[in-house]
């Protein structure tokens, strides 16, 4: 790769100081380092130093999304054949799902890099690795037939608003992919309608989710009604079926057993927490539990959806591991991260049972509680101050 | 005695670690110190060029503090004193010839057991030794004026490459019990002499400490027994320095010579040598064959040692001399690669690290400067009942009162060094507590 250093190294004058495209050095410098691993050196503190960087966390977190992707794109295949009533193998199936999602990634990227280098210009500081995060987990919260221009526009509100408008990474106060997934969900509703949130709805056809099927029923019981759609739909609700996958439902949400298994490889490598996933997970299955204790007085439906179901439908474990352990937004100290993913499990379930509007719970839950997530942090750190106190006072 | 077991941590695995067998005698031709490395004090010379000094005599003191004077390492003659910007002293060369001693009188000390704390600290004064003590927080040579609350001597080391203290320990037990009952003198409250065994001390509280790096930082030791409080002051002595005390009072002579480390991953020969304090560097790399390698030399551990060069001296407060290799690669699609054994070292799991082999590293950052990205990798090595992340807020908007609520007089920034190595974003925490410490210390 000796050539393609020299060439780096040949244009690098170009983006120097007073060179002609000084303007540029934030885009040289991230194709740079990106390619070739930088040679900074140490010079204050610590002369030696771990090989972690943000770029290495962040690319981690993309590789974790890769089998998302790829089920996605077969269940995208899967679902339309379903809904055409056609027959068809795994790698048709793949290929009319890739041929659906390549165009929103690439539209998502364009658009991510676009504001991204455009700002690290503009702010003269250099690109951040974020953005790559931020564009790969946008299209897996998107229904496949998302028009491509409400992409562009709900990537740019993400990442101007959710994030460059507070200073770029670091300084965000919501999670910019959940911000650009709230935008199109308020701003075009035609598009992810109220009652199929984060639905598919294959060419021509009006799909439902796992979620929008209890939602909204009167004295029913909600496993009764899913499986009552399974044999009445050409989709099929049972727990196994959502646990594996094979259900609408937004690109990378549907396979859990996918999610685990990267939920397991972040936990590993020690970049998420996993205090945040486990806390939320007993929130909802606490929350659950006392919906269904709640059940026989209300007639809503909803509230009779046991916590093992809970955990299957929708994209609750989707939002646990990508979106609420997202460092800089989630709580920032150890015990404050339990609070934190205690409650959107716990809101999760809320949303989902009380208000039949927005059968899926987890992405507003994960934005409430970014905004509280310093306010947790707030009372964890003054614990620690009073008893520090109470020792000085001594 | 008390226990004190450390969960959190790390002991970094790096090469060039010199075995514990034999130890070398190196003479050294020159020594030298540098009064602008002690932290906060105002020198002013009593020496010139071509003066003659012997080990234990005066070459400097302390403006705000006249009382405090530094020894001489070395017998010898001056033969350079060379200053840097604003007339700052840099470096006071000693060329050694001879092994001239001042001898002080013992006559007040004679019975070390009735001595008072007056007796002490003059005869401390006199044999210009004082500087041998630091008061914390802050971390500054001591005020033989003020009283601290308690004295800490850890016992242990823990750093990368650091000296082995307790074959030190039990090879000097009577010499230091000199020093401990001395010392423990200084103080109307306790001597604590921390350690990894329990070496029955009298005189002081024993404890023993369990845990990886920083468990042998005596700061993280004070926060586990009695933690700082504001207008505390509590005292702290190196092991090697307290075996200089007891020496001091056993024969009444300053004895300059202490055990250092010289490894690292640049060293071609890491081993253990006995030298004379400030030694000079050159003497210590005459056969690392060094000559055509990069390299970077570190007066202390590479964790919160000083860049030095071959002609300067090792800092007074440092027994360990790292070299490491200085010439980084860089690796095409480096942020992809797996990562093995030997190309990559991590607190976390993001590369495959299949054994624990000893790593060979160097002097690069591994990673651009990034604003924050809180993954925890602070609070995983941070043995102490702080919030790193807030503290480091609270020092950049410098907001002195939350500084001090979140615990800043319990820290000093070489117990945060482990959070910069392990920083993803390369952020250096250390420097930021120092930072904070310098704002409180300004304020005070």
């Amino acid at each position: 790769m000796q050539w393609l250093r020299d060439i780096l190294d040949k244009v690098a004058p170009l983006f120097e100081k007073n060179g002609k495209l000084e303007i540029l050095h934030p885009l040289y410098e991230a194709t740079d380092t990106i390619l070739f691993s930088t040679d900074e050196k140490t010079e204050s503190g610590p002369h030696i130093r771990d090989n972690i960087d943000i770029k290495r966390v962040m690319i981690l977190v993309v590789v974790s999304l890769v089998p998302c992707y790829i089920f996605g794109a077969l269940n995208i295949g899967y679902q339309e054949s379903l809904t055409f009533g056609l027959s068809s193998d795994w790698k048709t199936n793949l290929i009319s799902g890739l041929l659906k999602i390549g165009p929103i990634l690439a539209v998502t990227f364009a658009t991510g890099a676009f504001w991204e280098v455009l700002f690290a210009v503009i702010r003269k500081h250099s690109i951040s690795e974020g953005f790559l995060v931020t564009c790969a987990l946008i299209p897996l919260t998107l229904p496949a037939t998302i028009p491509l221009w409400q992409v562009a526009v709900g990537t740019s509100f993400g990442i101007v608003i959710g994030k460059e408008i507070f200073g770029g990474v670091g300084m965000n106060i919501f999670n910019p992919a959940l911000t650009t997934r709230a935008f199109l969900y308020f701003t075009y509703p035609a598009q992810i309608s109220g009652d199929k949130v984060w639905a598919i709805a294959p060419d021509g056809y009006s799909g439902a989710t796992a979620l929008s099927i209890p939602a909204g029923q009167l004295d029913a019981n909600a496993v009764t009604l899913l499986n009552n759609a399974s044999i009445n739909t050409v989709f099929d609700f049972s727990w196994f079926n959502m646990f594996m996958g094979w259900v609408p439902g937004s690109i990378g949400e549907t396979n859990k057993i996918i999610i685990i298994f990267s939920a397991l490889f972040l936990i590993f490598t020690g970049i998420t927490s996993w205090r945040i996933m486990i806390g939320s997970v007993i929130g909802l299955v606490f929350t659950a539990l006392l919906t269904n204790l709640l059940s026989p007085y209300s007639s809503n439906a909803m509230l009779t959806i046991p916590p093992h179901y809970h955990l299957v439908m929708g994209s609750f474990l989707f939002g646990t591991v990508f979106m609420a352990t997202e460092p800089v937004t989630s709580s920032h100290t150890e015990l404050g991260k339990w609070y934190y993913g205690f409650f959107i499990g716990m809101l999760t379930v809320i949303i989902r049972s009380i208000n039949p509007a927005y059968p899926e719970g987890i992405m507003l839950a994960i934005l409430l509680m970014n905004a509280f997530a310093p306010l947790i942090d707030y009372f964890v750190v003054k614990s620690n101050i009073k008893k520090r106190m109470t020792r000085y006072a001594q | 005695m008390k226990e004190i077991v450390l969960k959190k941590g790390h002991n970094i695995r790096i090469s060039g670690v010199p075995s514990t067998d034999s130890q070398s005698l190196i003479t050294s031709k020159k020594v030298g110190v540098s009064p602008n490395s002690f932290r906060n004090v105002k020198p002013k010379l009593m020496v010139s060029e071509g003066d003659i000094v012997s080990i234990g005599s005066p070459l400097f003191y302390d403006k705000t503090k006249p009382k405090v004077k530094w020894a001489s390492p070395a017998s010898g003659v001056i033969s350079k004193i060379s200053y840097g910007a604003r007339r700052v002293i840099e470096k006071i060369e000693i060329k050694v010839n001879g092994k001239d001693k001042i001898i002080n009188d013992l006559k007040n000390i004679e019975n070390l057991q009735d001595a008072s704390r007056n007796d002490i600290i003059n005869f401390l004064l006199d044999a210009n030794l004082f500087h041998l003590i630091r008061e914390r927080p802050f971390n500054r040579v001591a005020d033989p004026d003020k009283k601290p609350r308690d004295i800490f001597i850890s016992g242990l080391n823990t750093g990368p490459i650091a000296v082995d203290l307790s074959k030190i320990i039990n090879e000097n037990k009577a010499a230091l019990q000199t020093g401990l009952t001395a010392i423990s003198k200084l103080t109307t409250g306790k001597t604590y002499f921390t350690s990894s065994q329990n070496h029955n001390f009298k005189n002081v509280e024993n404890q023993i400490i369990f845990g990886q790096h920083p468990a042998g930082n005596v700061g993280i030791q004070i926060h586990h027994t009695k933690p700082i409080k504001p207008n505390d002051i509590v005292w702290t002595i190196d092991a090697q320095h307290l075996l200089t005390i007891g020496r001091l009072f056993e024969t009444g002579s300053y004895d300059p010579s202490m055990t250092v480390t010289i490894g690292g991953s640049g060293a071609r020969a890491p081993f253990i040598a006995k030298v004379n304090a400030c030694v000079h560097v050159e003497d210590l790399i005459i056969n690392q064959n060094l000559n055509k390698q990069k390299i970077r030399l570190v007066s202390g551990d590479v964790l919160t040692g000083q860049t030095i060069s071959q002609n300067d001296f090792l800092g007074f407060y440092d027994s360990t001399l790292s070299i490491l290799n200085d010439t980084v690669k860089r690796p095409f699609l480096g942020m992809l690669s797996i990562g093995n054994s030997s190309t990559k070292y991590s607190l976390t799991r993001v590369f495959l690290r299949l054994t624990d082999k000893l790593f060979n590293f160097t002097t690069a950052q591994n990673g651009e400067l990034r604003p924050m990205v809180p993954i925890s990798a602070w609070e995983k090595v941070l043995p102490m009942d702080i919030f790193p992340n807030e503290l480091y807020r609270a020092i950049l908007a410098e907001d002195i009162e939350e500084m001090e609520k979140l615990g800043i007089w319990e820290c000093d920034d070489e117990d945060f060094a482990l959070c910069s190595f392990s920083c993803p974003s390369k952020i250096d925490v250390g420097r930021v507590i120092r930072d904070g410490l310098n704002l409180i210390e300004a304020e005070a």
